[in-house]
């Protein structure tokens, strides 16, 4: 009988330390941007490497704080976030009840066809909708980044998943005394698909606010910008980067969406799970 | 079934469906058209007047020295994306799931892994661009410490898609090795717990029996890391190296936006969106072929 116990713990011992050094490989950009936010210019090029050189600078946060309009851009951030989030999830929630509760013809090309735009690369939709947003005369407001973002093909995918699971007994039973469909969407699934929501909410959220290229291409006034457009303005490719201050907005920009995720690890990790086994 | 129009006089479907129908025929599949007709024209989007040319653009792409570049930097480009983005993970979901046994360990790698995954790309491209700093960052004292010196990542044609990808690749990897994981969770103990009474090796047990039970979910990583991780290059390209140096970082999809609003040709933006969606078109089908079926008869 092949039985070797001492030995596959061994292994075991080792895989852990492998996938360790990896994790720690993983982590390290993270490292590495805290602790070049807390280094005058200075620590940042002698000490490099060192994650803690002494004594540690509060001044690229000042500047952040005090020179910068960082409020501004992070309440420009937020609104876009919010309302994008939102959005995403009303029209999301309605037609994932549609795609349970209705039968009608064409559903699953209909289905089909949504979910696509999940895979469409936006760079092929970038140039005619900005043609379009100017001709709204949107350039420039934060509407013309919102509008072409308020559905979304994977948050309806999630979200007619967990409401398959529903009984259907339990929908026709409410049907049969008399509640609209949209009182049933109201009273029965919202309240049983509240942890989908949760975890659907917040995926649409960080992915907002983590986003880059099209708020770039339409908010081109600095007034507008948000946390990850601000970014940009701290370093160049060509040197003379203010790293230190670069590193703190960065800071600014990673904290919101890596506490939202701790906090709520279980449903995002999930969620994600959900949407490889199935889609 | 719950409602049939017959039934009740009256499928309100529709409604519920038509906010999210707005905006994807709008925002969507209206651009995708408006590439198509705009790609048989010439046009520097402030001109009144648009010049029909025909498949002029298309041409002019096929015959230009650039498109071979662009598709080559796409090609190694990938290669590079499904090293970082689907054969590591892929291991290393093995090894979380089969030869770590530690549930609390695995909890810890799980979430260690996927932080990543929620930083902003703009933020991953800063980080990185400084830890590839030639002077101070700290690759290139890592190269020093074994007498090496640092190349110029971002400025050298041959290393800047690699220095660009594992922007990616660091970004990427959580998600799809979380979709891995789960995948491999879910394969019958028994199936595993029967090979290793046959003695069968970790090796064995990898390419008999989790390769093939999990491979509509490594299918679908696989597509997506071709997908999302060319989509994901727009931005560490567009703020580190513009597509350069001389078109070094460019690729299929950085050209379409490059064209577009950078070089305002409109056609020639187009004609490269529509031969990207050609690219795409092949990889959705892929995917579609193989996994949309299952996907929809589940449950």
């Amino acid at each position: 009988m092949h039985n070797p116990e001492p030995a596959s713990s061994l292994w075991e011992k080792g895989w852990i330390l492998v996938m360790g050094l990896a994790a720690f490989l993983m982590l390290y950009p993270l490292l590495f941007m805290f602790s070049t936010s807390f280094k005058d210019m200075n620590q940042i090029f002698q000490a490099s490497l060192n994650p803690f050189s002494w004594p540690p600078t509060m001044a690229n946060y000042e500047v952040v704080l005090e020179k910068f309009p960082f409020y501004q851009y992070l309440g420009n951030t937020l609104y876009i976030a919010v309302i994008v989030t939102l959005g995403k999830l009303a029209t999301s929630l309605l037609a994932a009840f549609a795609f349970v509760y209705y039968e009608f013809r064409g559903k699953e090309k209909l289905f089909s066809a949504m979910l696509l735009t999940f895979f469409i690369p936006t760079t092929v939709l970038v140039m005619p909708n900005y043609l379009l947003m100017s001709k709204m005369g949107l350039l420039n407001n934060p509407w013309g980044v919102i509008l072409p973002e308020l559905a979304d093909g994977m948050g309806i995918f999630l979200l007619r998943q967990t409401m398959r699971g529903i009984p259907r007994a339990l929908l026709e039973a409410s049907r049969l005394d008399g509640a609209t469909p949209f009182t049933i969407l109201r009273r029965i699934i919202l309240p049983l698909v509240k942890p989908s929501i949760f975890a659907t909410s917040i995926f649409f959220f960080i992915n907002s606010w983590n986003e880059y290229f099209w708020p770039l291409l339409i908010l081109a006034d600095r007034d507008n910008y948000t946390l990850p457009l601000a970014l940009q303005m701290f370093i160049s490719a060509e040197g003379g980067s203010e790293w230190g201050i670069a590193m703190a907005v960065a800071m600014f920009t990673t904290l919101p969406p890596l506490i939202l995720y701790l906090f709520t690890q279980k449903f995002i990790l999930n969620t994600f799970m959900q949407s490889g086994m199935k889609g | 079934m719950l409602h049939s129009s017959s039934r009740t006089g009256g499928n309100r479907a529709w409604l519920y469906l038509l906010p999210a129908v707005l905006v994807f025929v709008i925002f969507y599949y209206r651009p995708l058209l408006e590439d198509a007709y705009l790609s048989f024209f010439q046009w520097n989007m402030i001109s009144p007047t648009m010049k029909f040319v025909g498949l002029s653009n298309y041409q002019q792409i096929f015959a230009s020295k650039e498109f071979g570049k662009i598709l080559g930097n796409t090609g190694v480009l990938v290669v590079l994306l499904l090293i970082f983005n689907f054969l590591l993970p892929y291991g290393f979901a093995f090894v979380l799931t089969q030869l770590i046994g530690n549930k609390k360990a695995q909890a810890l790698f799980r979430s260690v892994f996927f932080l990543p995954s929620t930083i902003s790309l703009a933020v991953a491209s800063i980080i990185f661009l400084w830890m590839y700093n030639p002077l101070a960052g700290p690759v290139s004292l890592v190269l020093k410490a074994f007498g090496l010196e640092s190349p110029r990542w971002f400025k050298e044609s041959g290393l800047v898609i690699f220095a660009l990808s594992t922007i990616i690749g660091w970004k990427a990897f959580g998600y799809n090795l979380i979709v891995l994981i789960a995948a491999m969770v879910s394969v019958p103990r028994e199936l595993i717990e029967a090979a290793k009474l046959e003695n069968a090796s970790n090796w064995t047990i990898f390419r008999k029996v989790i390769v093939p039970m999990t491979s509509p979910t490594a299918l679908y990583v696989f597509t997506i890391t071709i997908i999302f991780g060319l989509q994901y290059m727009l931005v560490p390209t567009n703020m580190l190296t513009q597509g350069g140096p001389d078109q070094g970082s460019s690729n299929i999809v950085y050209i379409v936006y490059q064209y577009a609003l950078v070089f305002f040709q409109t056609g020639k933006s187009a004609a490269f969106a529509m031969l990207c969606m050609a690219v795409y078109v092949i990889f959705l089908f892929l995917k579609a072929r193989f996994l949309d079926k299952r996907v929809h008869y589940e449950n």
